[in-house]
């Protein structure tokens, strides 16, 4: 029993939860792809479409944004969204599932 | 910051664990003088040649290119033109000239080497960060090489070059971190620079193409405010990434191609 009560112990503090998944709002890569249009796309309405998620603000009024996609198996793909200083999106791309 | 703490708190766990001689013995707190202090930013020159060194016995890694160092921005508010740097001993005082770029090569000079001389530049310390720069001629535009990336790497943790850390922890950071454990971990977090801000990178070996994911850029995206001051990718954030220098799976020759968030001016 001390010793069932030793592993469990154990595995919490190594974090035996599983893998959580990458932070950013989970969105279906098909939904991303065809609702996200560079040079039309706004700010706003990517966060009124999809909501917000994991992103960085850079000092040059640049933002990148990164969604999540469920792609089976616990795995997630980036759709990655760049919005310049206007508030427009300039650049997204796909990083697919199941890479390191 | 997490990883800092844990060493701090090992290191003062091994010091709680020692015995106290200097009370021990004659029941006097024994003196210590310190001659002088060095600013933690500045920079060794017997560590920066122990980097060169490393240089020439690891560069197989890197055996077409030549080893040069760099200054990069760190503050907001400085001025990057018309850097002057010299070595400054007790008794030596040599001037190192300073490419456009500000990037250089550093004299050797035994003088400064007995003296435990320290590279200066003429900024605040704080002001600014240093890299090795290793470049393998004729790559193509937009990519570096990863095994030349691998080498900058071990030579500037080699050569003391990284300053991440409020100054409380630099010295206890530095003591517990070898090239080997930094250059060789995926949890050594060895900050990359590309020379504009960054939409994504790529690594390509042969048929292998793997884009870098979103964690791998940008510091990690989860810098707040509060931790980019001891970061020294404060005001590059937008050109920061980590590099898989620690996976043997990539050869040296791999290249890594950067896909920038404007085109070139």
């Amino acid at each position: 029993m001390k010793l069932l009560a030793f592993i469990v112990s154990l595995c919490l503090l190594a974090g035996c939860a599983g893998t959580p998944a990458p932070p950013g709002a989970q969105v279906a890569l098909d939904r991303l792809q065809q609702g996200v249009v560079p040079g039309t796309t706004t700010k706003a309405q990517l966060l009124a479409a999809f909501g917000p998620t994991k992103s960085v603000v850079f000092d040059s009024g640049f933002e990148s944004w990164v969604y999540q996609s469920p792609a089976g198996g616990g795995q997630f793909s980036e759709f990655v969204v760049l919005i310049n200083p206007a508030g427009v999106v300039t650049k997204t791309r796909t990083r697919p599932a199941a890479l390191p | 910051m997490a990883r800092q703490a844990d060493r701090v708190i090992l290191l003062l766990a091994c010091l709680a664990g020692l015995p106290a001689p200097a009370l021990a013995q004659s029941g006097q707190p024994a003196t210590v003088t310190v001659q002088s202090t060095r600013d933690p930013v500045d920079k060794s020159y017997r560590k920066m040649i122990r980097g060169m060194e490393r240089f020439e016995r690891e560069r197989a890694m890197a055996p077409n290119a030549p080893l040069r160092f760099q200054l990069l921005p760190r503050s907001p508010t400085v001025d990057m033109r018309g850097i002057t740097l010299r070595v400054a001993g007790n008794t030596v005082s040599v001037s190192v000239p300073v490419a456009e770029d500000n990037s250089f090569v550093l004299p050797r000079n035994e003088t400064a080497l007995r003296e435990d001389a320290a590279v200066l530049a003429n900024r605040k310390t704080t002001s600014m960060t240093w890299r090795a720069l290793i470049v393998t001629p004729g790559l193509p535009p937009g990519t570096r090489r990863l095994g030349d990336m691998r080498l900058e790497c071990r030579v500037g943790v080699e050569a003391g070059l990284v300053s991440n850390s409020s100054p409380l922890f630099s010295w206890i950071n530095e003591a517990l971190t070898s090239p080997e454990q930094v250059c060789g971990s995926p949890n050594g977090n060895y900050l990359y620079f590309a020379e504009r801000p960054i939409f994504a990178v790529r690594l390509r070996a042969g048929e292998r193409v793997e884009t870098l994911p979103f964690r791998m850029l940008y510091a990690g995206g989860e810098q707040s405010k509060t931790d980019l001051q001891y970061c020294d990718c404060q005001v590059m954030l937008d050109r920061t990434f980590y590099a898989p220098i620690w996976d043997a799976s990539w050869p040296d020759d791999t290249l890594v191609e950067f896909e920038y968030m404007e085109d070139a001016p």
